[in-house]
């Protein structure tokens, strides 16, 4: 769950300051020098890498002569993402992890929603040591956390499945028909954590006197809960799908880390794992426009969701 | 080690991961024309004055056989930089460095990526260097023909042989004896024994077969003559799926069927190596270098593995196929491409180099001198005190010689991996496996703008 996409939508306005001193032509060049830090590493880190993608993709390579030939690369237009959308197993990918958002999203920000719910409430213990149990998860690396589920899929390693085996039947973890299961699950617990704690922060952003006023009303907690914290949380829902959106298409860890243990997980398995199959086996101009694809359907559906979400705030 | 034994989830996934945010910088490079300047190495001339050059390698202790050429050497000082195994990293910063014109001298490079390297341009041509022509009796026929790209030299020297991965019959001696299975001499009584083996113990297997492995599939491939690429005129042939592919193909598809082979546990998984030291899986048909990968893992079977030449596919013969070992190149745009052919050949062929590489990094030799060094005369207590590396030297001269890596070998491999995943998962067979891998190589040879034989 990377953010730069967002660094791009949440781009600050243009800011044209109201000029009431017309006399004199004086620049203020003071907000230029206080945003350079935001610009600077956007720009060098940020537009340069997508602007320098979008350009390979653009290209490929001809040979003349021999069974290796002479390399040269050449402008090629938009051929390369007529292959990338000719190409049926990366669009089955970005099927497939759509299928998976929408399963998998719905069912993390429900949880993590209802978690800091439970941690705000007045009758809650041990907030602090909740707080902080729920966010390790996302504190183990991607790839440590991968492992370690990928042992407790493993038929002949995991004591889960010795346990489920002896209660009667373990479900194949790794087979091909519940393989999208165990990463949605994977993912699920490192994130649920780090979603619930953008909610629960939004929270605490609340005034109390607004509750205090619901209970002088007779409203019970999970009334509170319902009718003014939800609502109160819209943003910060909005929030974390966006990042969840994102993040979904940009899946990689969790199956090129079970693609080590199971045969249900191929190369192209989700639409970043197809492009760094591409990329190492030299094909950069196309792997550069499966990139630049996925870009654009990540900017869409996020700011096509934002965008629904904000249509609904309205009506 | 110098090979593709040791790839565990961890490192590979961690490579991974750091290889993603690269992706968008991985793209880098490649653009305008480049002049190929490093394709074709006219002259070969010696270099005035001191010289240093840069060599990259994953071979475990390969600087204390590079101290030694220093001190040798005091005019051409070499440094080695330690790198992860080729695929798990180095050939992706090869590939980079290259681009951005700062590559090693030297570089480490298996024998399946040597063709791709070739094809980036990434090589230098060392056949005119002095002493390379002349080093073809010193190394094992078939290294030969690799690192000239089977075209006798006429085609150029793209490298210096380093180590093979000539494959034999592990097997656990033990086991047979008890079920009063013989050893496998065909693949026909490989089969049997499956069979037997079966029988006597449902719970077992007569060996695992890896979907993360394609290069080994192609080891057995390789054993039975059926090459899946050739270079006619300035074409490539690609006959991944050719009839005799077929049949090593339907061979093991039979297996699987027959559920004789465990289908879910992954090559140097924690998973296999249970396996191996419950005595779940019997044998492992693999390379020199595999000697090592059963001691390490399995080490509750100390004394219970034996190793056999590989099983032929007709009595009586005597072939081998090879999974792994790599070479020593010097690189594309090297400014120093006569002292760093020197420094290659001088690696791996001179005595002293070759006794330090197995000893530190248990190399098995591509130079035939290799094959008599004395730590490779001497039993091996694993194995019962069995001289193994005889069996291994015999395999090391029985590999056919006309086995082509293809150029874009990354994405052939990939193919056959999806298309075993699938085979292994219940959805299609090894024949459908090698038929996409084939269409999609020639798909992915076009992408790359060669010229592809119909």
């Amino acid at each position: 769950m990377t953010a730069d996409p967002i660094a791009a939508t949440a781009s600050p306005p243009a800011q044209t300051a109201p000029a009431p001193v017309p006399a004199r032509r004086r620049r203020n060049w003071a907000p230029v020098f206080f945003l350079l830090p935001f610009f600077v590493p956007f720009v060098l880190f940020t537009l340069v890498p997508v602007g320098y993608a979008f350009y390979q993709s653009l290209l490929k390579t001809e040979r003349t002569g021999g069974t290796f030939g002479r390399k040269t690369t050449v402008f090629a237009g938009l051929d390369q993402y007529k292959e990338v959308l000719g190409d049926a197993e990366f669009l089955g990918s970005v099927g497939r992890v759509l299928v998976f958002g929408l399963v998998q999203i719905p069912v993390m920000l429900l949880l993590a929603l209802v978690l800091a719910l439970l941690l705000d409430s007045t009758v809650a213990r041990l907030k602090r040591f909740f707080r902080i149990a729920y966010f390790v998860p996302y504190g183990i690396p991607g790839v440590i956390a991968a492992l370690m589920w990928a042992f407790l899929y493993d038929p002949r390693l995991s004591p889960i499945v010795d346990l489920l085996d002896k209660a009667g039947s373990a479900p194949d973890f790794l087979g091909s028909s519940m393989m999208l299961w165990s990463i949605g699950n994977v993912v699920t617990w490192t994130y649920t954590g780090y979603n619930m704690l953008i909610i629960y922060a939004a929270l605490q952003a609340v005034p109390s006197d607004i509750y205090e006023a619901a209970r002088m009303d007779g409203a019970s907690e999970a009334t509170i809960a319902w009718r003014i914290k939800v609502p109160i949380l819209r943003p910060a829902l909005i929030l974390t799908g966006v990042f969840s959106i994102i993040g979904t298409l940009q899946l990689f860890t969790e199956p090129q880390v079970l693609r080590s243990i199971s045969t249900s997980v191929t190369s192209t398995y989700t639409p970043n794992l197809a492009a760094y199959s591409l990329a190492s086996a030299n094909n950069y101009s196309e792997a550069a426009a499966m990139s630049v694809t996925l870009a654009l359907a990540t900017f869409v559906l996020s700011f096509g969701f934002l965008k629904l979400t904000g249509r609904k705030a309205e009506s | 080690m110098s090979l593709r034994t040791h790839r565990p989830a961890f490192r590979r996934a961690l490579v991974a991961l750091v290889a993603l945010p690269l992706l968008a910088t991985a793209a880098c490079g490649g653009s305008g024309t480049e002049d190929g300047a490093s394709g074709e190495q006219a002259t070969c001339e010696k270099s005035d004055g001191k010289v240093k050059l840069t060599y990259w390698s994953w071979i475990p202790g390969v600087d204390k056989a590079v101290a030694e050429w220093n001190r040798q050497n005091p005019d051409i000082q070499v440094t080695v930089k330690s790198t992860p195994t080729g695929n798990t990293g180095t050939y992706q910063n090869m590939s980079n460095a290259l681009k951005a014109g700062n590559a090693p001298d030297l570089g480490q490079i298996e024998y399946d990526s040597l063709a791709s390297f070739r094809l980036q341009e990434g090589l230098t041509d060392i056949a005119s260097c002095a002493g390379v022509k002349e080093a073809q009796g010193d190394f094992v026929d078939w290294t030969w023909s690799q690192v000239t790209f089977g075209a006798d030299g006429k085609d150029g020297v793209w490298a210096v042989p380093q180590d093979t991965g000539p494959m034999a019959l592990f097997y656990r001696k033990d086991l047979f004896e008890k079920h009063g299975i013989a050893v496998p001499k065909t693949w026909d009584e490989y089969y049997e024994a499956a069979k037997k083996l079966k029988k006597a113990d449902p719970k077992a297997y007569m060996t695992h077969f890896s979907q993360t492995d394609p290069n080994w599939f192609s080891g057995l491939l390789w054993q039975k003559g059926a090459n899946m690429f050739a270079q006619e005129g300035d074409a490539w042939k690609v006959d991944v799926d050719s009839p005799a592919a077929g049949e090593v193909a339907d061979y093991w598809q039979k297996m699987i069927d027959e559920k004789l082979v465990a289908t879910d546990l992954q090559g140097f998984s924690p998973a296999l190596h249970k396996a191996w030291n419950n005595g779940e899986v019997a044998t492992w048909v693999s390379a020199a270098w595999g000697y090592s990968t059963i001691r390490d893992n399995a080490k509750a079977t100390a004394g219970k593995w034996a190793v056999a030449p590989m099983p032929q596919w007709s009595a009586g013969e005597n072939k081998a196929g090879n999974w792994g070992g790599s070479t020593t190149a010097v690189m594309g745009k090297s400014k120093h491409p006569y002292e760093a052919a020197q420094f290659a050949l001088w690696l791996n062929t001179d005595p002293k180099a070759l006794e330090i590489l197995n000893r530190e990094g248990g190399l098995y030799p591509a130079a035939t001198a290799g094959l008599e060094l004395a730590a490779l005369k001497k039993p091996v207590d694993f194995y019962d005190g069995q001289t193994v590396f005889d069996v291994f030297a015999d395999a090391s001269k029985n590999v056919t010689t006309d086995w082509t890596f293809g150029p874009t070998m990354t994405d052939t491999y990939r193919f056959m991996g999806d298309g075993i995943a699938g085979a292994l998962g219940g959805q299609g067979t090894l024949e459908d496996a090698l038929r996409t891998a084939d269409a999609k190589t020639v798909d992915s040879l076009e992408k790359q703008s060669l010229e592809v034989a119909k």
